[in-house]
């Protein structure tokens, strides 16, 4: 289970507290704008002591945060990383601005940010990395350090991981199966955040459209005696129901970037599958290897062709090799035979310690995911809940302004 | 100008009681009714009516004692508890013949007048027979303001004729109408309402004969003269007519673009829901938040469904009313318009001549009572439909507020359940119940 052990977040407190924007010349030497996050340490125990100590901060953006995480990824495959907050804004409604220089957005992208190093320093294996410490209290040289770490090189490629989804022939059931769910929540999460946004621009349009009744009662209101100073009222009435619509849709922002989090999650632990099947799949092309090698050794031993093989056939067509290249060769086997022994030994004792780190590191990304998501939707309900409030206020004050009519 | 001299009840434009100074007011002081006393013909609203609100109506000078004591006696009581005439529409009935089908609905009469022979009857009457009542009363009665109809086509397709929902809403429009019919101190005594509801199968054709001799007189009058000097009062009606229906379209289209937007919401909504619940089938711990979210969002649809039909069905009907009720009151307006135009071409024709003939000639003095009592009768029945107008809206608009707030007080209920099941299930897994799924 999970480790109640001295993760860094117990020693330290941790926030991403402020966006800024800097220019700078990018790589290409050209002049950009970029937004920079200023990220506040303090070690708790100052504070419990009573002592009120100013942070330690320094400024990372965006990009120093992808490369902490990738290096995190490479280093510890078996663990489900946090993901980081969107690049850029995706299932954006009408109103809501794509852009990535917009004020909501960096907003929200700084609590995204503070989410991932929270997730991170409160993790029982990643919070003990030095690469995090450095980077959450040093701004210097931390590029160069995690570089030197040489994790870059580390990666493995797309294509080496996806061949051996295909062939793998005994992975544990257990991660095919995780694997399959983390296809289904990415689908899933992403379609619904596609209708979510839809039906906000929906519901937008309707409160918005109501804003034109309390124009309109503005002017009839001018034409009436009796009749005027309630149409007035409620006119007013009809504009702060429109206007409240602004706020409302804000609220709903933050369980869409919930429900981001664990879209992005999906990938993550699908990550982690792949990684098992590759190292399985590494485990079982070294121990096909070393049989076919001892197989091999057998042929030249005896000289009995066991099965069709090539030097079988260009031996009877061409004569044998001489003792001595047989001699050669058979050592040259002996060799590798010992070599193939000890990479399959390796390779199981690597493949048995990531099953079992990794299925650890699940069930407990099931835990959270299940305690996130509960909140995530109660937290849905009682928006919709207190949406449904305001609108019983809005319309119970107009009726109250028409019945004085 | 003299007030016009009853002819016969049922042509004459009696100026109804609010038409005089202010109760309290120091001329009328002998023979003003109580201060207490409510605006007359007070028809359907269960509302109390109250009187205009300090807004003298700037008209002509009040009728001389003796005739408003006459009126006194003749008029309904103002508090209405010797109104003599009750009507009530209700009961509506669906009939299937070979070449149609059509609602009847019930009309019920109750009287103690010496127009009708008998004290009750109930008839059985369609919208058709509504329609021809109300033509004949304009026909009939052209100074007056006749109160409206639902509307008479219905898109097929859009509302459901057939439906309950759809037969109430006439049926209380029709009841609306008939009873402001018989409130009215003119129309109530119209033959062509006595046939309509005394009848037991109605003539149709019995038209021309009942025309009274006002309405034939104004029913003839051309409109080739042009109109000098209109009063201010009629001009100020007018233009409050115009601006008014203007209004009316305005709120018409955003009703209309509301609902419109609704559909899309409720569209999107629909495909909402079902995602959650095909997520829950993935899911284990989290299947019963799932599952809770998609059936308060197929909650919300069907409640969001509800106030689009009510808003269909309910609003926008009757404020289409209003705009074909108002085109109507302007051609009686225009009426008017020409009948003092004639007065004032043949006046001015008779100032040419009046070296010959010293006197006044009677068509000219005929002309002037026409005007006259056209005019009188416009103002009371002007008033009468402000007080009508400010009733039907203030309805119509507390209807929209309500279908509202029942349409979010039904999703809140939906959602006030979901929150529990999740408390319940919070409970479970404070009790150590996890874990014990797959996913």
């Amino acid at each position: 289970m999970v480790e109640e052990g001295s993760t860094l977040l117990r020693r330290m407190e941790i926030s991403v507290a402020e966006a800024e924007k800097r220019t700078g010349k990018n790589t290409v030497n050209m002049q950009e704008i970029f937004t920079v996050y200023l990220i506040e340490t303090r070690p708790i125990d100052a504070i419990t002591e009573g002592h009120n100590p100013a942070p330690d901060s320094l400024w990372r953006r965006y990009s120093e945060f992808e490369i902490l995480r990738n290096y995190l990824l490479v280093t510890y495959p078996f663990i489900v990383v946090p993901p980081l907050p969107e690049k850029r804004a995706e299932f954006v409604w009408h109103k809501l601005s794509a852009d990535n220089m917009d004020p909501d957005f960096v907003e929200r992208r700084r609590v995204g940010l503070e989410n991932f190093l929270l997730r991170v320093a409160s993790h029982s294996v990643l919070s003990n990395d030095k690469i995090l410490y450095h980077f959450l209290t040093e701004e210097h040289r931390w590029k160069e350090v995690v570089c030197e770490t040489g994790f870059q090189a580390k990666a493995d490629s797309r294509i080496k991981a996806l061949s051996a989804t295909f062939r793998v022939k005994n992975p544990d059931k257990r991660f095919t199966e995780m694997k399959h769910y983390s296809d289904e929540l990415q689908s899933l999460t992403s379609q619904l955040l596609r209708v979510r946004a839809r039906v906000a621009d929906r519901l937008y349009g309707v409160y918005k459209v109501h804003g034109n009744y309390g124009r309109v009662f503005s002017e009839w209101s001018a034409l009436e005696k009796e009749m005027g100073d309630g149409l007035q009222s409620a006119g007013h009435h009809m504009d702060a129901y429109a206007a409240s619509v602004d706020d409302m849709l804000e609220e709903e922002e933050h369980y869409a970037d919930q429900l981001k989090e664990y879209l992005f999650y999906a990938e993550a632990l699908r990550a982690v599958c792949r990684k098992h099947e590759l190292t399985q799949y590494e485990l079982e092309t070294a121990s096909s290897d070393l049989i076919s090698k001892k197989q091999q050794r057998e042929e030249l031993a005896t000289g009995m062709v066991r099965t069709f093989s090539f030097k079988g056939m260009t031996n009877k067509l061409f004569g044998q090799e001489t003792p001595e290249q047989r001699e050669a060769k058979l050592s040259l086997l002996e060799e590798q035979i010992v070599q193939g022994e000890e990479t399959v030994t390796e390779k199981t004792v690597e493949c048995e310690e990531y099953v079992k780190g990794a299925w650890v590191d699940m069930q407990r990304f099931k835990e959270q995911k299940d305690r996130d998501l509960r909140e995530a939707l109660i937290g849905y309900a009682v928006m919709q809940i207190s949406m449904c409030k305001k609108g019983i206020q809005v319309w119970t004050n107009a009726k109250e302004c028409f019945h004085k009519m | 100008m003299s007030a016009c001299t009853p002819k016969s009840l049922a042509s004459s434009g009696q100026k109804p009681i609010q038409e005089m100074c202010h109760p309290l007011g120091a001329e009328e002081a002998v023979l003003t009714p109580s201060p207490d006393v409510r605006n007359i013909t007070s028809s359907i609203g269960e509302k109390d009516q109250i009187l205009p609100n300090g807004t003298p109506v700037e008209t002509s000078s009040p009728s001389s004692s003796s005739s408003l004591l006459n009126r006194l006696q003749l008029d309904d009581d103002l508090d209405g508890e010797t109104r003599d005439l009750f009507v009530t529409v209700d009961d509506p009935k669906k009939h299937v013949s070979t070449m149609e089908t059509y609602i009847t609905y019930r009309v019920v009469t109750k009287t103690t007048r010496v127009e009708f022979d008998l004290p009750e009857y109930t008839v059985r009457r369609r919208y058709q027979d509504f329609d021809w009542l109300r033509t004949k009363l304009e026909d009939s009665q052209p100074t007056h303001l006749i109160p409206p109809l639902p509307e008479k086509f219905v898109m097929k397709g859009v509302v459901d004729r057939f439906s309950e929902e759809f037969v109430e809403t006439r049926r209380k429009a029709l009841d609306k109408f008939l009873k402001r019919v018989a409130d009215h101190p003119v129309l109530s005594f119209n033959e062509h309402l006595n046939s309509f509801l005394s009848a037991k199968d109605l003539n149709k054709r019995q038209g021309l004969a009942l025309l009274s001799k006002m309405g034939e007189s104004v029913k003839y009058v051309t409109g080739g003269y042009k109109l000098r000097g209109r009063p201010v009062e009629f001009s100020a009606m007018g233009d409050y007519l115009d601006m008014f229906t203007q209004k009316l379209g305005t709120i018409d289209r955003i009703a209309q673009r509301i609902i419109k937007e609704q559909s899309e919401y409720l569209a999107e909504l629909k495909e909402y829901g079902p995602v959650y619940t095909t997520w829950a089938a993935s899911e284990a711990e989290l299947q019963g938040p799932l599952e809770g979210v998609a059936s308060c969002m197929a909650n919300c649809s069907i409640a969001l469904d509800e106030l689009t039909q009510d808003m269909s069905g309910d609003f926008l009907p009757v404020l289409r009313e209003y705009v074909l009720y108002i085109e109507s009151m302007k051609a009686v307006l225009k009426k008017r318009d020409n009948v003092q135009a004639e007065y004032e071409a043949k006046l001015e024709a008779a100032a040419l001549r009046k070296e010959e003939r010293p006197t006044v000639p009677t068509d000219v003095e005929k002309c002037q009572d026409r005007v006259e009592c056209f005019n009188a009768d416009l103002k009371s029945d002007w008033d009468q439909w402000q007080n009508n107008k400010t009733q039907d809206f203030r309805q119509l608009l507390t209807g929209m507020a309500d279908h509202n707030i029942q349409y979010y007080e039904k999703v809140t209920a939906g959602d006030y359940w979901l929150m529990l099941s999740y408390v319940h299930l919070i409970q479970v897994v404070v009790q150590g119940a996890k874990g014990s799924v797959s996913y």
